[in-house]
């Protein structure tokens, strides 16, 4: 008991991080066989990349596609959120079961749903529909986090303000919106990333529209290439940046726990 | 963290807990401009989500020719062998992989409330950034392991264990190992949360009364763990039922679960009715699986 169960956890943690340990030093091989260890270093696989057109196309498109639905998601949710929290009606379990519902439906079954829908309404593969389409996927955690950033502050403070004199408008802008910030900027973080790393709704409604995701499930549906391993290491970076800006940023304020902790 | 391929996230919040109820001090303000700060969230889930949804729900009973209403759809899904075959693989996929995650994931998670605050950082700190590697990577790791001159194979051969390649890919197996793969943070995230809940004095009484450390986990700890399993399993069990990017990739097409349908049946062959009927029985299953959760999450300890 002592000495079996580290070993085993050490084992299961070591099959979890796997993939992370093979695709990164593999992007730096020389070979273009899939090797491990890889015979030899080189960057040639990374540039490549930069040097594919397809690539830089997609690479393109996903930022614009991560950057905007992850702004809309921010500014709806967060306002949504607010009156969630501060606000009374009649009916609001409903209405917040309907705006989680995106987060526990399984999303192959929302991009049927997106693909018929907007195949009738004629902008199945349009850049528009794809960015409603993510932010959909987004909005959901953004309110959640958001509601429970909101309840955390305590509402006398803008009551206070409210009673010194300030405006409807300074209170908003002067003590909910700083002090909600650190969560907000978290939050939109977290729908970037998961907006960037979007594959079903993609394939399904995005038409022509390249993504890097969506390029990289394409070509390993076809063959294996050591491109993929770069791109991949790429990403595998930029996620962990993401989530290190995250942890840093809602350090300083409790809220964002939910979301790193689960 | 959708698993369902994007469950990469999807499911990434609902290992959430529950949000706690507003308690509010002040009485809450009902007015206008409230319901003003609602409306675009409400607008853009109704006409993007809640309306798409109903429409797939519309065409799986739709008679495309005539326009009425019909049946026949739901009974060729139900008399086709096809479908019900890959119905049958799904689930019988998804629990082999709740198994193996649970088999692997409640270890792991327990070893983790053992450790000193130091150690545990890092063990979750390494769960949580496996978790926040796209689930496309992860799944593609897999093929350079397991493919015939991958890894494992040559590590095989190299031990003379075998001399030729043995067929870890395109096949139930490494489905498998990729979907367990991804959806073991989900299982050991909250599970772990649960367990620090857990009063550690009970077990230290236990022992001091005499139990034998063996017996203090089955006896006194396991129990009280196990309500955070079975809700967390559930989790896992409802996120691979609508995989798709992994069983695309490592099952090399040998291997459709149902979300792999759903996509031939709209990419391939168009054939909506069938897509829509599929979609809606998915669908079922998820939520009521999901209300078996919320009721065991939220219910009587």
């Amino acid at each position: 008991m002592k000495l079996w169960l580290p070993l085993y956890g050490t084992l299961v943690l070591l099959f979890l991080c796997l993939p992370v340990l093979i695709v990164a030093p593999m992007s730096f091989s020389s070979a273009q066989s899939l090797e491990f260890p890889p015979p030899g270093l080189s960057l040639r696989w990374y540039a490549e990349i930069f040097a594919n057109p397809v690539w830089l196309e997609a690479g393109r498109n996903s930022l614009i596609l991560a950057t905007v639905s992850s702004t809309i998601a921010l500014v709806c949710g967060t306002t949504a959120a607010y009156a969630l929290v501060r606000g009374q009606f009649t009916g609001r379990s409903v209405i917040e079961a309907n705006i989680i519902a995106p987060m526990i439906v399984p999303s192959i079954i929302t991009a049927v749903a997106l693909y018929i829908s907007f195949a009738r309404a004629g902008i199945l593969g349009t850049f528009g529909g794809l960015i409603l389409g993510h932010t959909v996927l987004s909005v959901p955690y953004v309110v959640l986090v958001m509601q429970s950033a909101i309840r955390s502050f305590d509402p006398q403070i803008e009551q206070v303000a409210a009673t010194l004199g300030a405006s409807r408008w300074q209170v908003l802008t002067k003590i909910t919106l700083p002090n909600i910030l650190p969560s907000a900027l978290a939050t939109w973080i977290f729908s970037f990333v998961l907006s960037f790393d979007e594959v079903v709704i993609t394939i399904f409604i995005s038409g022509t529209h390249l993504t890097i995701p969506k390029r990289m499930f394409a070509e390993l549906a076809l063959q294996v290439n050591p491109t993929i391993t770069a791109v991949a290491t790429l990403l595998i970076a930029c996620n962990l940046v993401a989530l290190a800006a995250m942890v840093l940023v809602s350090r300083r304020r409790g809220g964002m726990a939910g979301l790193v902790q689960a | 963290m959708n698993p369902s391929g994007n469950l990469s996230r999807t499911g990434a919040g609902a290992a959430m807990p529950p949000a706690p109820t507003p308690a509010l001090a002040i009485a809450p303000r009902r007015s206008p401009q409230m319901l003003l700060l609602l409306a675009p969230v409400l607008l853009l889930i109704v006409v993007i989500f809640d309306y798409p949804l109903l429409k797939t729900a519309y065409w799986s009973i739709l008679d495309e020719d005539t326009g009425r209403l019909t049946t026949a759809h739901f009974a060729e899904f139900w008399q086709s062998q096809a479908y019900l075959r890959v119905i049958w693989r799904t689930l019988r996929v998804a629990l082999t992989v709740t198994v193996v995650t649970v088999l692997m994931g409640y270890p792991l998670a327990y070893w983790a409330t053992r450790l000193g605050p130091g150690w545990r950082m890092v063990v979750l700190g390494l769960v949580v950034m496996t978790f926040w590697v796209s689930i496309l990577v992860r799944t593609y790791a897999w093929i350079v392991v397991l493919g015939s001159s991958g890894l494992a194979n040559r590590s095989l051969i190299g031990l003379g264990l075998t001399d030729k390649p043995v067929q870890f890919l395109y096949n139930e197996f490494g489905v498998i190992v990729g979907m367990v793969n991804v959806l073991l943070p989900f299982l050991v995230l909250p599970l772990h949360a649960a367990m620090m809940r857990i009063d550690p004095r009970l077990s230290q009484v236990a022992q001091t009364m005499g139990a034998k450390p063996l017996r203090t986990f089955w006896q006194v700890f396991f129990p009280l763990s196990v309500s955070a399993l079975v809700t967390s399993a559930i989790l896992v069990f409802i996120l691979a039922l609508g995989f798709y990017i992994t069983p695309a990739i490592l099952g090399g097409g040998k291997v459709p679960l149902v979300a792999n349908m759903m996509d031939l049946l709209i990419n391939r062959v168009a054939n909506w009715n069938m897509a829509a009927v599929v979609s809606v029985v998915l669908l079922a299953m998820t939520l009521s699986l999901y209300a078996l959760y919320q009721r065991l999450r939220d219910g009587p300890r």
